[in-house]
């Protein structure tokens, strides 16, 4: 196996030639063996893969780095392995080798990817919350990218839905990227599993993080994405599963955000629009048990002046100064009235005096 | 006569050590000698010393002049020492007669001409020499207002070494300052130019400045650039209570030693309000040198210390501020001695929500996370700590700007400001403590006991705002102060909301 393990780990010489080279010899220990001169016979091969074989052969560190995927409890799943997801083996470029910690996603149960921007407003973030736990409930398991952001959010979600999640990550799955997500890390190794198609060790650089995407959708029946740019590596995961003929959902926001106007263009060009988790569920076909109680806090608990502070609120934070215009309270009154709406839970402080509705 | 004292002062940090200057004229090969553990600029006073007396038309004998400045272990800096030096001499050479100038402090600087120049700390030189029982004192004419604010002093003003030396030999009486002048120096200036009602909007920045104005808390702005975190913050001495005479006298005894009193005006009447830039060092905030100087945050003492674009400034800058800010002076130790300077000022500080400054304007904001995160890291949790209110000021919109709504005056926040002062002068009585800000943790149980409703708000927030047991304190003692601000009755559930809503975010809770 560490033959195969020196293949997959291979630097410079794509999946597609890497998996080429394994069907013509068989095995890869038979690959590292080839003489310099066959090499260069083999058509598909460039000068530029020849010398990437040649540099990676002199590598004497490979068989110790083996030995540590063992201890590391990270398991080696090439492509010509039985175990190799068959979600994966049909898209195009298939990654050669995948390295996981936990499990795989299960092959014939519903998985759903929720992506969106690193950089989310609280109103995508409490989406991503709530789609991540309304599709755990209902037994559908959750891929993402375990980044800052909606990734981060969805996958906590199901977490707290107490379902499945796979995160997908750009760099060797022993590393936490980002750091601050250790917690959800290491929750995801239990519920789930993280999965790379990076060898152990690899830091997160930029290039690999589109690389992932495809293995993002690769996994996914469903992509719900929550809030993108124009031109955003969301996007990038859409387009990637419209390709592999996956269904995209978009989640509609305010015409005049940034963050929204990614979704807005897939919607247009023809994406699922995403109204409400039921909804979704009821589109897919799954749902099962009660429905999710959508709390209607509104109602009775709240005074009446809070209720006129509260009713200020819509997508986006607002500021103190917003609020003392739009509700006419003196500012000390509306600090405490704002206080009270956040000890019932009704808003958050997102940021310095900046408040925002939960759900 | 061939030998006589004459009396100064030398000045250690803000600490004044009376000097006896001392000078002998006897036979022996002619020289001219100084000793005393004199810094450079004392040692070249012999050269000033001696010109000026020969240029005033006094010839110096053909003689061996030794002067020596007393205690020999204080070090003498300055060139204060020029005129007690020519006076000694002239002294000692029977110019006029040694009783006239004994007792009498002098200071003055001379040049060359026999002019007598100003000097700095003039102010806390003669209040030691009061205390220590003189009751005259030679001034620079240019210092004599300065001096004057120490009543019950004879003070004389000159200007030429002719003048002095004809005063001291009697042959004119005038000169000495009339009660006059000494009553003129305390004088209120005129109102200062700012005032709140400048400023359109911003209720709740405003509301919170007067808080902790009323308690004495520190303050932190958090907004966009051009938001008027600065304007607002230059306005808060206008509603700090006026100084009384005392507390005046405090504030321009540290500006004096520095040079820094207008000499026309000597007395400062207003509370101070120094801005510092982010690239201040430690010695020039806390006060440093060789032979300490007190820094910015001395020269705020009694007022404001404004520090902008605080996530700018080095980190290790803003540490040092930790321990006056509790302790409200500075100790600072060099291996001459220990240096004490004051440092009683609410601490304002501004900055941005993150690098770019527009956070949370999703639309407008271009930073990532990291970066906002990296931001707000500058400012370490400690200094944070130190910290009881927290306030955003917003971007304020057009409509604001051009509203024609009458805004409150500094003169009527100020008076609020006052009665809650005073409720707690009364309450803390006996005590080392002046506002809520200074209250710890067993004064707080004493004086901010909460009732069983106000208990179960904050065991609520204690929890759903994951609140640490520092932010728990620090929002009962701004509660104490708004229920101050409100009669100072006991703290009810609306003051410790309203004092919820202006805590310090803990800065992991920051940029999410």
């Amino acid at each position: 196996m560490v033959y195969e393990y020196w293949l997959a780990a291979m630097q410079g010489v794509s999946a597609k030639k890497k998996r080429l080279l394994r069907e013509e010899y068989g095995e890869g220990r038979a690959v590292y063996y080839i003489e310099e001169i066959q090499l260069r016979f083999l058509d598909f091969l460039e000068d530029r893969d020849v010398e990437a074989i040649l540099h990676a052969r002199k590598d004497k560190d490979i068989e110790k780095d083996w030995q540590r995927l063992a201890e590391k409890n990270i398991r080696f799943i090439p492509y010509f392995s039985k175990q190799y997801p068959n979600r994966l083996r049909q898209i195009d470029d298939a990654p050669y080798a995948l390295y996981v910690k936990g499990r795989l996603p299960e092959e014939d149960r519903l998985s759903a990817a929720i992506v969106g921007a690193r950089k989310c407003t609280p109103y995508g973030e409490e989406t991503a919350l709530e789609y991540g736990e309304c599709l755990a409930q209902n037994g559908i398991q959750v891929i993402s990218g375990m980044a800052r952001g909606i990734d981060g959010a969805g996958q906590r979600g199901a977490l707290n839905g107490g379902g499945t999640t796979y995160g997908i990550l750009g760099n060797g799955v022993d590393i936490c990227y980002p750091r601050e997500h250790i917690g959800l890390y290491m929750d995801i190794q239990v519920c789930g599993g993280l999965i790379s198609e990076q060898p152990p060790g690899r830091p997160p650089l930029p290039v690999y993080f589109p690389l992932r995407n495809r293995i993002i959708s690769g996994f996914s029946d469903v992509i719900l994405v929550m809030e993108a740019r124009e031109r955003s590596g969301s996007l990038i995961t859409a387009d990637l599963a419209l390709e592999q003929g996956k269904d995209v959902y978009a989640l509609p926001g305010p015409v005049t955000s940034r963050l929204s106007q990614g979704c807005h263009r897939l919607i247009r060009q023809g994406a699922g629009i995403l109204i409400s988790p039921e909804d979704l569920l009821a589109e897919l076909k799954v749902l099962r048990g009660p429905a999710v109680q959508k709390s209607d806090k509104n109602k009775k608990t709240l005074e009446n002046h809070e209720n006129v502070v509260y009713s200020c609120f819509g997508f986006f934070p607002k500021g103190i100064s917003q609020l003392l215009e739009e509700t006419g309270f003196c500012a000390s009154e509306l600090l405490q009235i704002l206080t009270s709406l956040e000890l019932k839970g009704y808003i958050r402080e997102v940021s310095k005096n900046y408040y925002s509705k939960t759900r | 006569m061939s030998f006589s004292t004459v009396l100064s002062a030398a000045i250690q940090g803000l600490h004044v050590e009376m000097v006896h200057v001392e000078a002998d004229v006897s036979n022996g090969l002619p020289m001219f000698h100084m000793v005393g553990y004199l810094s450079s600029e004392v040692r070249e006073a012999s050269e000033r010393v001696r010109t000026a007396i020969r240029n005033s038309g006094i010839q110096l004998p053909v003689k061996k002049i030794i002067v020596n400045l007393a205690p020999a272990t204080v070090r003498k800096k300055g060139a204060s020492f020029d005129l007690p030096i020519a006076l000694a001499i002239l002294a000692s050479m029977g110019f006029f007669p040694e009783e006239q100038i004994r007792d009498t402090l002098v200071v003055g600087e001379l040049g060359l001409d026999g002019s007598i120049k100003e000097v700095a700390g003039v102010l806390p030189v003669v209040m030691q020499a009061k205390e220590e029982g003189y009751r005259k004192c030679i001034l620079p004419s240019r210092n004599v207002r300065e001096g004057a604010l120490v009543e019950g002093m004879e003070i004389l003003g000159a200007s030429h070494l002719m003048e002095a030396c004809r005063y001291l030999s009697g042959e004119c009486k005038s000169g000495t300052v009339s009660e006059g002048m000494q009553k003129e120096g305390w004088q209120k200036s005129g109102e200062a130019a700012e005032d709140y009602s400048d400023i359109q909007g911003q209720e709740a920045v405003k509301r919170a400045a007067e808080v902790a104005v009323a308690g004495g808390h520190n303050l932190l702005l958090i907004g966009p650039p051009g938001s008027g975190k600065s304007m607002i913050a230059k306005r808060v001495p206008t509603i700090l209570p006026p100084p009384v005479r005392e507390e005046s006298i405090e504030i321009t005894k540290i500006y004096s030693v520095l040079g820094m009193v207008d000499k026309e005006h000597p007395l400062i009447t207003g509370r101070p309000f120094r801005s510092v830039h982010h690239t201040v060092t430690k010695a020039a905030l806390i006060g440093g040198g060789a032979f300490p100087a007190p820094g910015e945050i001395s020269l705020a003492h009694g007022g404001v210390l404004f520090l902008d674009e605080l996530a700018e400034f080095q980190k290790p800058v803003l540490e040092v501020l930790r321990q006056p800010l509790e302790e409200r002076q500075i100790r600072i130790t060099r291996s001459q001695g220990n240096f004490v300077f004051p440092a009683d000022f609410i601490l304002i500080c501004a900055m941005n929500p993150c690098p770019c400054g527009n956070y949370p304007d999703f639309n407008k904001c271009t930073c990532t996370p990291f970066q906002i995160q990296q931001y707000l890291g500058k400012i370490s949790q400690p200094f944070l700590d130190r910290i009881d209110i927290c306030v955003e000021t917003p971007k304020i919109r057009y409509e604001t700007l051009t509203g024609e709504r009458r805004q409150e005056s500094s003169a009527k926040i100020r008076d609020r400001v006052c009665k809650a002062r005073d409720i707690q002068k009364e309450r803390y009585k006996g005590r080392n403590i002046r506002t809520n800000s200074m209250l710890g943790v067993n004064e707080l149980r004493e004086f901010c006991s909460l009732g069983s409703g106000e208990e179960r708000l904050m065991r609520q927030a204690f929890t759903s705002l994951e609140l640490t047991a520092r932010t728990y304190h620090k929002i009962i003692k701004t509660a104490r102060t708004i229920a101050d601000l409100d009669g100072g009755g006991r703290i009810r559930e609306h003051h410790l909301k309203e004092a919820i809503a202006y805590r310090t975010m803990d800065k992991k809770y920051w940029g999410r």
